[in-house]
């Protein structure tokens, strides 16, 4: 295997440098080029080959709409069929039932598989993704039984003689005719699918595959993106379908089984989860090899099924891998605008006073089977200080923090947040309200570019509607002007503008947590929760931490803070709170706590806990 | 209240197969969380190795019980190889790298084992013989075939195996450890990569078995059943809350019963929307399965 890695390597590394150069010429180009090529097919007038083409084209549009569920927001569906299916039943019905003209059916058949999207996405949204798979497959063989079992579409035998479409008074009727309109409606789809990916949808869609945990933590809407993520993927799905109905003239339950939704997902896998260019060469492979293969006969299946695994086994990321990567992101915006960022206040201000609470946490009570993580903790936050919460590891910190943010919902208590409760909010609707947060672990989103990690925050307070993002309207790419700023002031703010094209996981761990601080003010926050920002800084780094601790503060952001490191904690902080065993045990300035007798006991005093506390601090907690 | 009864017997019947190829689904999902699409069709390689054995090289002329256990063994032994070699070949190089590449080549080796199959032993059907008689017992109107009463019992001793060797031996508690922490269980000396390969190795003997018994059950067998076969044995593993060992045998025989009281009383037309609407159903309702998941989440 080893030997045979290294030959494919002297094969490969030539190709992913080519790769590389085509990706960095303008996506436009880009697609240029592929329309050039693509043009070639019919010019060798050969209608056997064209037919591989136009079917390459189905399997393409198909592919892009796959990829919004799967690559994009990473939602497993094996029952994508079915969409396609729904698309060209409504065209076969309406066309052949109904006497309607194609090109009216094409809405309509977008607008049929799209809601059906939703009625698929709407019970399953909370379902992990692995039995999303299986009920997506179930919703798939759903739909082809009712198709087989409908009298009104005469079951298993469908629809027959569909009309092809006419123009200006022309029957396009040949193969050169069908393949031109699939390659304008998969141009469409390229243009649509680029335009979602690098939008705040798209972001939003990325950031809910890598982590959908840390998204909704951070303000990404991630049940109603994943419903929109099933919408949309169907859209793309009818579309393909009509197009397919009208082409084949004749269609029937068998064309949309399981094995052409497990295509369509093999297609968009071995071109490159994500990736645009990815899905066409998915497309070619997965229609041209069998085709290829076509001389094997009974073998032909076998073969691919091998060469299929092959591609898998040497290149695990697809042909063409998506890489979110960017050199220079921030070319092109002029400095003036970053003055107009750095001075503008907040979008959102808090409607309580200066130095009167901003965060009021009364009883709060949280327990895990029969351990009481967190009981009767009250405390309140001052709008405009710096709050400092201690103690022992195990003394729920952590949990107060998650149970503020929305993340877990506390058994008892009553949480206000700029004088009205926070009840029963999602994470991102608290996120919206004016509270950001980082995590004790990191948690970037993995295979985004840093600047992207701080758009996700950037973009909690846009408003633009999906359609604008599909058609990158102008106020859309105002707000995304917008938000890359504001990506490229908080990058600077904590001092790491010059990293911003690379991916998250690229960074140093210090530079990872200042990523998650960035993100976190980004989305223009009243109150910041920082968990453990200090963990794994050597000295000189916590210094720094704690000089822009004060910045944020003089910001205007209220921040709270939990840390193991005592110097820095009682240096930075206006006031700490202590929380031992769940429980507030001290409450006051940094002096006043330092010299409480209980405080002492909680850290140093008590036998049996001394070394776990010491020892927990050394290691940086966990 | 006799036909309720009939078709009871043949819904657990039917049911008992689908748990038998559900465990493995459940085991190797558990280990690796790989969802197998192929252990269908190694399902459907162990049915055409049972028959190679009894019809090609003639042993079904043995004593009745002599020839079921040797086409059993051989099934057992060659479709154990085909799914260690399928690991790895095709799972093991990408374990640690992305799960939806391992998602592509299980769905690859589907492909291959079908097509495989097509090749060696054609696109027809091929005929059982009848070794097990369908004669039986009527009590009160309901017929009970030995065939439906020897193959439901083997299936719940092989079932009953299985549970012992998970909850009471080494090995198996070292796989149930394994499916929460691989790290964790490679750090107390557990050889992963052998436990691993062990329960590809049960997965691949409980789908010969019910291969098997198939065969002999419904007495004809083509390259394509281990698709609906993996299908439902999937939605059964899923049912009863996947990675749970109780479960999959419990969902098998849930689904075995929904699918023969929804041919019996409705129509066979829809036994299929009604399998799924009832899963999709249970899981909205309680997304871990009835029996709750064994798998440990990751946050």
């Amino acid at each position: 295997m080893a030997s045979s890695q290294a030959a494919l390597k002297s094969v490969t590394a030539p190709i992913s440098k080519v790769r590389e150069r085509i990706g960095r010429l303008p996506w436009w180009l880009q697609l240029a080029v592929v329309v050039g090529l693509a043009m070639l097919v019919p010019l060798y007038n050969d209608d056997y080959v064209t037919s591989i083409g136009v079917s390459v084209l189905t399997f393409a549009m198909l592919g892009l709409g796959l990829n919004i569920v799967v690559g994009y927001a990473g939602l497993l569906d094996l029952g994508y069929a079915a969409f396609f299916a729904i698309g060209a039943y409504t065209t076969a019905i309406m066309t052949v039932k109904l006497g309607f003209n194609f090109w009216t059916t094409l809405l309509p058949a977008i607008a049929f598989a799209g809601i059906a999207g939703a009625i698929l996405g709407y019970p399953t949204l909370r379902l992990r993704s692995d039995y999303l798979a299986i009920v997506t497959l179930g919703f798939g063989e759903i739909v082809r039984i009712l198709f087989t079992n409908w009298d009104y579409v005469d079951g298993p035998n469908g629809v027959w003689n569909i009309p092809s479409p006419s123009l200006f008074g022309f029957d396009l009727v040949d193969q050169n005719s069908y393949y031109l309109i699939g390659l304008i409606l998969v141009l469409i789809a390229i243009i649509f699918a680029r335009n979602l990916s690098y939008s705040r949808l798209g972001r939003g869609w990325v950031a809910v595959r890598e982590d959908e945990f840390a998204a909704e933590a951070v303000g990404v809407p991630t049940l109603n993106l994943k419903l929109l993520a099933y919408s949309m993927g169907g859209m793309w799905a009818g579309l393909a379908g009509a197009f397919f109905a009208s082409r084949v003239s004749a269609i029937n339950p068998s064309s949309f089984t399981f094995l052409l939704s497990s295509q369509i997902l093999i297609l968009i896998i071995i071109g490159g989860l994500g990736s645009l260019p990815g899905v066409i060469l998915g497309a070619i492979v997965v229609v041209g090899l069998p085709e290829l293969l076509r001389g094997l006969q009974n073998a032909r299946f076998l073969i691919f099924a091998a060469l299929l695994i092959l591609i898998m086994l040497f290149r695990p990321g697809g042909l063409w891998p998506q890489v979110r990567a960017r050199r220079a992101p921030f070319v092109g915006l002029e400095d003036e605008e970053e003055k107009q960022t750095a001075e503008r206040p907040f979008k959102l201000q808090p409607s309580v006073a200066e130095g009167e609470a901003i965060l009021r946490v009364k009883g709060l009570a949280q327990r895990f089977g029969g351990v009481k993580a967190v009981d009767d903790v009250s405390f309140d936050v001052h709008r405009g200080e710096i709050l400092s919460m201690i103690g022992p590891n195990g003394a729920g910190k952590t949990t107060v923090f998650n149970c503020i943010t929305g993340v877990q919902r506390p058994k008892a208590g009553r949480i206000e947040f700029d004088g009205r409760p926070l009840g029963r909010l999602k994470p991102h609707s608290i996120v919206r309200r004016g509270m950001a947060r980082t995590f004790q672990g990191i948690r970037l989103f993995k295979l985004m570019a840093v600047f992207e990690n701080v758009m996700i925050g950037a973009s909690v307070r846009e408003r633009n509607l999906p359609w604008q993002a599909l058609l990158h309207s102008r106020g859309e790419r105002r707000d995304e002007r917008r938000a890359l700023m504001e990506a490229r002031y908080w990058l600077r703010f904590v001092g790491l503008e010059e990293e911003a094209g690379r991916l998250a996981t690229e960074l140093s761990y210090a530079d990872q947590r200042r990523v998650e601080i960035a993100r976190a003010l980004a989305s223009e926050p009243m109150l910041v929760l920082l968990d453990e920002p200090a963990a794994g800084m050597n000295p000189t780094e916590k210094l720094e931490l704690m000089r822009m601790v004060r910045r944020i503060r003089d910001r205007g952001v209220t921040v709270v803070l939990i840390d193991h490191d005592m110097s820095l904690v009682m240096n930075v902080s206006d006031r700490v709170v202590v929380l031992d065993r769940g429980q507030v045990i001290a409450m006051g300035t940094p002096a006043e706590v330092q010299n409480n007798p209980r405080v002492i006991e909680a850290y140093l005093g008590r036998d049996d806990a001394d070394d776990e506390a010491e020892l927990a601090e050394a290691t940086g907690g966990a | 209240m006799s036909i309720f009864i009939q078709y009871t017997v043949n819904g657990l019947t039917a049911g008992a197969f689908y748990a038998l190829v559900a465990l493995g689904y459940t085991i190797i999902y558990g280990i690796i969380r790989l969802i197998n699409f192929a252990h269908g069709d190694l399902t459907m390689v162990g049915a055409f190795i049972g028959w190679t054995v009894l019809v090609s090289m003639g042993l079904q002329r043995l004593p009745v019980f002599l020839a079921i256990a040797l086409a059993a063994l051989a099934s057992m032994v060659v479709t154990s190889v085909i799914n260690v070699g399928i690991l790895q070949f095709a799972y093991k190089p990408l374990l640690n790298k992305s799960l939806l590449a391992i998602l592509i080549t299980a769905l690859g080796m589907s492909i291959f084992l079908q097509n495989a199959a097509l090749l060696v032993f054609g696109a027809g059907v091929q005929a059982y013989p009848h070794l097990v008689t369908s004669s039986g017992v009527f009590i009160g109107g309901v017929r009970i075939s030995y065939a439906q009463t020897i193959f439901f019992t083997i299936s719940l001793v092989l079932m009953a195996g299985l549970y012992s060797f998970a909850r009471f031996t080494t090995l198996g508690t070292a796989m149930r450890a394994l499916a929460v922490d691989h790290d964790a269980a490679r750090l107390m000396g557990i050889n992963v990569n052998r436990v691993i390969a062990i329960a590809f190795i049960l997965a691949a003997i409980l789908a010969a078995a019910a291969g098997v018994m198939i065969g002999l059950y419904y007495t004809q067998i083509n390259f394509f059943l281990g698709f609906l076969l993996g299908l439902r044995a999937f939605t059964s593993a899923v049912l009863g809350g996947i990675g749970n060992i109780p479960g999959a045998m419990a969902g098998g025989l849930v689904i075995g019963l929904l699918e023969s009281y929804c041919a019996g009383y409705l129509s066979g037309r829809w036994q299929d929307v009604f399998v799924f609407g009832v899963l999709i159903t249970v899981l909205i309702i309680k997304p871990t399965g009835l029996f709750g998941e064994r798998v440990a989440e990751r946050m």
